[in-house]
């Protein structure tokens, strides 16, 4: 996807090839390549959770040459997805391409330590390529201990370097995210225009914002887990989790915690932000509540620091420690009904357009929904007890994700392809890539509550044939999520083909931040003279 | 970048630098060279003992402890290190540049205060990481050797911290020592600061200069006391893999020490460009901000005094 | 101690169907949506929260929001709403949003403490089974019966042999663990390499299993649910992480005793497995 700039700038100094793409300094090229980056790496992860339910079809073992090689594929989908699709996509590709604009700068505070967040990421992933072919446990390549990485499975559980490339990927992702905040927050303090109050601010900027303070504050510490688990690894190494040497495992699982669970607030905050402006847009109307908006993503971003052990309950931890994970997990209840009731009455009186993006907001703000309130199912521990590691917590957090996430970067892509590009996206293909992934998706983790409230454990290639009618539902959704995905290839490239042009606000009325008031796609460098935000101007 | 039009704002826009890129490549191969060095491609296998799979499939370590095996994982390792510190120098120089040519305006001179407090903040989450580690197995182990003691096989080795077996290093020797070091370098890099701001170079480049001895030294006396537990270790003192006690000492204290050689170059690049004339009474954000950091590697080695050498020694 | 049955949980469950067969022991069921039967007290008090507390609550919560957002559709789309309002703040409106999720939250907490507190506070056991997760299959010693061999519980490898002892493939074992109804039961839980999780749905219970750790749980089966359960592991553990099952056969107290008096054989009065007359550690 390259995109086009507007044709009065073509000679503004603009660099050759190589030098524009490998060498950048530009906050929308950089945008771009994450963008583009997000996309490659949300085809493997596709891929990789293809096999899984083709495998997961029928009960027995078809697909995969061994129950090894099944362990690596959900390891590493949930890796890509979470690292190098949906935290690229809002972050590193909306984020760069939108909070400076929105905010009324000419670019990023540091452009060139901007690029190196980018490069750290293709270097990350090749990381986490090569560890598929190199030996991971005794019984086959790759590494196959979840996401989450537990010892002792993954330190001698897992005596294979596939580990190792894992771990160094996942902390050159970590460093990454981590220049990626100090950018983001130096740029959002210090680059505003002038009149741009930060209560002024448009709520994408604020929830990038937020999101970029629990990256700076979560990843350092994920970063020493891993080089704990690290030298724990070398033989004549360390032990801080091998009970042998008075390690623990269950310390790893608080440290990985501590960062995992602001981390799942890091993937939707910026998709709320974008949800905000979708929605706002569309019904021509401002945003309802913008205080409360801004300050309940905050709150997510403050309280979601002192929750992290709800995902630990069977871990045997003390019950009045539960009780206080319990309660607060609960907490953030509140704030995100805030958002979800403040967009309910953003478009309440509004004059509402259901163009694509709008489509996707709707869809997200009724989708996050079931997945919030299933998350408060199980941050009840009593009945965590009987849900823990089952379908029904797969089914919980793909709602927030492949829903939840993924519905905002589609939401956003569509919304800003034109401005992004230049070009105009077909609006039939669009609308079938939507109604194809709204039902797929539904069709693949809806019927994963039951699943797990039958007590389905998550991580099994196969299983008792009790399961089998909600699993061979879930994966025919699958198969229409992926015909739904093709076509948003196709629309992609249909639009690159067509080359219909879009005005500067092909929106219209309603579309009332910054980025409306460039051209489309906008110069190279934006805002020579910086903007003047007005004392009535609305966010 | 001039454009069509004049730019009017006061923003540093940097022209496209190869730096960031390869930095990545760097990184790469770096990250080749570690897992390559520690671990081997695959678990080695005797039969083949030609030499490229000996290069990428032995274990490293097996080459240093002195047992059969010829990996060559450090050179890999080495020349990523050397590529890094290469790219960072000419990234570093190219800052520095910037800032004699007057790019570095008021607004951007904020925007690099912003910048090195937050990227502080990074670090001390970080060490957050490593002392969180600490005092759960310091503190925790005894509540949990509380409950079903009669079934925990090793409930000695759990409720005893650190460990019976364990001579742990006394804090009154060389750790006192090392922490005046660390206050005094404190002292001298404010001297330098105050003194580069009232036009006295001198005493700048002298304060400078004895803060990066300082380091030097401390860095020697922490080998040390390391060469020390090391060479005892068979005999009542221990090293990282003896327990987790050790674990527990060697990680923090050698990230804390990592830390202390970065903080050293840091004031060390700032020291070459005082002494090559350039930071202005008025503008020297590079000195303030390798302070800065020189300061927190401080307040880290402090919290380590405290708690690691002296209220559980 | 029989608790009151606050709900049938097949009542809530409708669609689940057929209860299964004549032993009257909780499976799995094809098709099925709801909770396996509850046969333990913290089960039926978990099944009685979950299905008449929070199922309604969330339930509630999604299909309010699902009809603002029809009513808005229709109500305010551009056809029907050509002018906007400019409407961004209301007070009232914002409080009351904040302040009822406040008050469902709390009136949803207090039974789901009652509910936590009832699990974990370990009342008096009569009796202390000892689970050792291996890899992969489990270990289980009678803490308190030492005339009982501790013994390997391993799935049935191939589904010829679940089937032609009449048990789910993949749930079924060899040596089933065995423990007598209406009793109180203690469950220590260990590993001896990677993370395991003990869990029996139909007992409500999960508790992972963590070398160098013992963790402990309890289950009392109602009199009159004699039977046999299953659970799985809950915890990745590896290669055949989906492959060590646990089946748990509950027998009257009765019959359990006899068992003991027999050290534990495996005879066809308490086991379906047609070893005869061995004790599992003899074979
Ligand atoms: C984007 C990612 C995302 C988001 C936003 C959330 C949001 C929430 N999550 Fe989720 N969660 C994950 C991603 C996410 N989660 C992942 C990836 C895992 C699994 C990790 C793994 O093990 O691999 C997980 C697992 C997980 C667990 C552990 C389950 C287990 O392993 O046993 C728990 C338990 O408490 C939990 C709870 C919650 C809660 C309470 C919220 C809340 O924030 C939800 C709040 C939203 C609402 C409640 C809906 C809107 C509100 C209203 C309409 C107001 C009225 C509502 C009420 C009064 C209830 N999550
Ligand atoms: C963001 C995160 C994310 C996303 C999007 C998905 C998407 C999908 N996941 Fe994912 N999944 C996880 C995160 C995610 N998953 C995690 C963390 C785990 C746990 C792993 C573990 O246990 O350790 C998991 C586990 C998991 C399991 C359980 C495996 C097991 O426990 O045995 C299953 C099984 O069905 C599954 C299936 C799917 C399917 C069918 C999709 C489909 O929705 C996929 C369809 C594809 C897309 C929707 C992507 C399209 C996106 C793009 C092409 C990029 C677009 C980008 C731009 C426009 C910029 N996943
Ligand atoms: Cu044992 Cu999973
Ligand atoms: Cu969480």
């Amino acid at each position: 996807m390259v995109a086009v700039y507007g044709d009065d700038h073509v000679d503004s100094g603009r660099p050759g090839f190589f030098t524009r793409w490998f060498y950048s300094t530009n906050h929308k090229d950089i945008g771009t390549l994450y963008l583009v980056f997000a996309i490659i790496s949300g085809l493997i992860g596709g891929y990789l959770s293809l096999m899984m339910r083709l495998e997961l079809a029928e009960p027995g073992v078809q697909i995969f040459e061994s129950e090894h090689q099944y362990n690596v594929f959900i390891s590493m989908h949930g890796l890509i997805m979470i690292f190098f699709m949906v935290m690229p996509a809002l972050i590193g590709g909306f984020g760069n391409w939108f909070v400076p604009i929105m905010i009324g700068a000419p670019d990023m505070a540091f452009p060139r330590m901007n690029n190196l967040s980018f490069w750290l990421l293709p270097v990350a992933l090749v990381c986490l390529l090569i560890s598929f072919f190199v030996q991971g446990d005794a019984s086959g390549n790759g590494f196959g201990g979840g996401w989450v990485m537990y010892p002792p499975l993954s330190t001698s559980g897992s005596p294979g370097p596939a580990f190792d490339f894992v771990i160094i990927g996942l902390l050159a992702a970590g460093f990454s995210s981590i220049f990626g905040a100090i950018n983001f927050i130096t740029t959002i303090l210090n680059m505003r225009a002038p009149g741009m109050t930060m209560h002024k601010m448009p709520l994408f900027a604020w929830g990038v914002l937020v999101t970029a303070f629990l990256l700076l504050l979560a990843l350092p510490v994920l970063a020493a887990s891993l080089f704990m688990l690290f030298t724990d690894r070398i033989p004549g190494g360390t032990g801080f989790f091998d009970p042998a040497m008075g390690g623990d495992p269950v310390m790893f699982q608080h440290l990985f915690w501590f960062f995992g669970h602001p981390e799942v607030y890091i993937m939707i905050l910026p998709a709320f932000g974008i949800i905000s402006h979708v929605v706002s847009t569309f019904s021509r109307k401002p945003i309802f509540g913008y205080l409360g908006m801004a300050y309940a993503m905050v709150a997510i971003g403050v309280v979601g620091f002192i929750v992290w052990a709800h995902h630990m309950y069977t871990v045997g931890m003390n019950v009045n420690l539960k009780a206080y994970f319990m309660a607060a997990t609960l907490v953030i209840a509140v704030p995100t009904g805030i958002k979800i009731f403040s967009w309910l009455a953003t478009m309440w009186g509004g004059s509402i357009r259901f163009t694509i993006p709008m489509l996707w907001a709707q869809a997200f703000i009724f989708l996050f929904v079931i997945g919030g309130v299933t998350g408060v199912v199980l941050a009840n521990a009593g009945v965590d007890s009987a849900l823990h590691d089952t379908y029904y917590v797969v089914a919980h957090f793909h709602y927030v994700l492949s829903m939840g996430a993924v519905f905002g970067i589609f939401c956003g892509f569509y919304y800003w392809f034109g401005k992004m590009s230049g070009l105009q996206y077909n609006k039939w293909l669009a609308t079938i890539h939507f109604w194809f992934s709204f039902v797929g998706v539904n069709l693949i983790f809806f019927p994963q509550h039951f699943l797990g409230m039958q007590g389905m454990p998550r991580r099994y290639i196969d299983y008792p044939d009790a399961f089998s009618l909600w699993n061979k539902v879930s994966s025919y959704g699958s198969y229409v999520t992926l015909i739904g995905t093709l076509f948003f290839f196709v629309m992609l490239i249909e639009a690159y083909i067509s080359r219909r042009r879009v005005s500067d606000n092909y929106w219209g009325e309603g579309a009332t931040t910054l980025e409306w008031t460039l051209s489309s796609p906008p110069p190279f460098h934006q805002f020579d003279t910086l903007p003047r935000i007005g004392r009535d101007d609305h966010h | 970048m001039a454009g069509a039009h004049a730019v009017e704002h006061d923003y540093h826009l940097v022209p496209p630098s190869p730096w960031p890129f390869l930095s990545g490549v760097a990184c790469l191969v770096w990250g080749l060279g570690m897992v390559v060095f520690f671990t081997g491609l695959v678990d080695r296998n005797p039969a083949s003992p030609d030499v490229m799979t000996e290069f990428f499939f032995a274990r490293g370590l097996d080459t240093i402890q002195g047992r059969d095996a010829s990996n060559g994982g450090w050179i890999i390792l080495l020349l990523g290190s050397l590529f890094a510190a290469y790219v960072m120098y000419r990234w570093w120089r190219d800052v520095a540049k910037e800032s004699v040519q007057g790019d570095h305006t008021p607004v951007v001179d904020i925007g690099l205060r912003y910048g090195m407090i937050l990227f502080i903040m990074q670090e001390v989450m970080f060490f957050v990481g490593w002392f969180w580690m600490f005092f759960e197995i310091g503190l925790f182990h005894k509540v949990r050797t509380g409950w079903n003691t009669d079934i925990l096989e090793n409930a000695e080795g759990y409720g005893n911290w650190p460990p019976p077996d364990v001579t742990t290093i006394d804090p009154w020797h060389l750790p006192l020592m090392n922490t005046l070091v660390l206050l005094l370098s404190g002292t001298t890099v404010t001297w330098a600061h105050h003194a580069l701001i009232n036009g006295n170079r001198k005493g700048a480049k002298w304060g400078l200069g004895l803060t990066i001895l300082l380091g030097i030294f401390f860095t020697l006396l922490q080998g040390i006391e390391y060469v020390h537990a090391f060479d005892y270790r068979e005999d009542g003192a221990f090293w990282l893999s003896t327990n987790v006690y050790g674990s527990a000492f060697f990680l923090a204290t050698g990230f804390h020490g990592l830390h202390v050689v970065i903080g050293t170059i840091f004031l060390l690049a700032i020291w070459l460009r005082l002494m090559n004339g350039g930071l202005k009474p008025e503008k020297h954000f590079g000195l303030e901000a390798a302070a800065w950091y020189w300061h927190f590697v401080d307040v880290v080695w402090l919290f380590l005094f405290a708690f690691v050498y002296v209220v559980f020694q | 101690m029989h608790l009151p049955k606050i709900a049938s949980s097949t009542a809530v469950t409708g669609l689940t169907g057929s209860m299964s067969a004549a032993a009257r022991a909780a499976e799995p069921v094809d098709g099925g949506i709801g909770f396996q039967e509850a046969v333990t007290p913290v089960m039926e008090k978990l099944t009685w929260f979950h299905n008449w507390m929070l199922m309604p609550i969330i339930t509630g919560i999604v299909l309010l929001v699902l009809a603002l957002i029809i009513y808005i559709m229709v109500r305010f789309n551009e056809k029907a709403n050509p002018q906007p309002s400019k409407t961004s703040h209301n007070t009232l409106i914002e409080v009351i949003w904040t302040v009822i999720p406040v008050i469902i939250l709390l009136v949803m907490i207090v039974p789901s403490m009652r509910l936590l507190y009832f699990q974990d506070a370990l009342p008096e056991t009569e009796m202390t089974i000892k689970a050792t997760g291996n890899t992969w299959n489990w270990e289980y010693s009678y803490i308190d019966h030492e005339n009982i061999d501790s013994f390997v519980s391993s799935m049935l490898e191939e589904r010829t042999d679940a089937e032609a002892e009449g048990k789910p493939y993949l749930l079924g074992t060899d040596f089933p663990l065995v423990v007598p109804s209406g009793t109180r039961v203690k469950v220590l839980v260990t590993s001896n390499n990677n993370l395991h999780s003990f869990a029996v749905p139909a007992f409500g219970i999960k508790i992972d299993a963590i070398p160098g750790r013992i963790n402990e749980t309890w289950f009392e089966v109602f009199e009159g649910r004699e039977g046999t359960y299953y659970g799985q592991c809950s915890e990745l553990c590896g290669v055949r992480h989906a492959y060590m099952p646990i089946e748990i056969r509950v027998v009257t107290r009765d019959a359990f005793a006899d068992w003991v008096a027999n050290d534990g054989a495996f005879t066809t009065t308490v086991a379906t497995n047609t070893s005869g007359g061995q004790t599992a550690a003899q074979q």
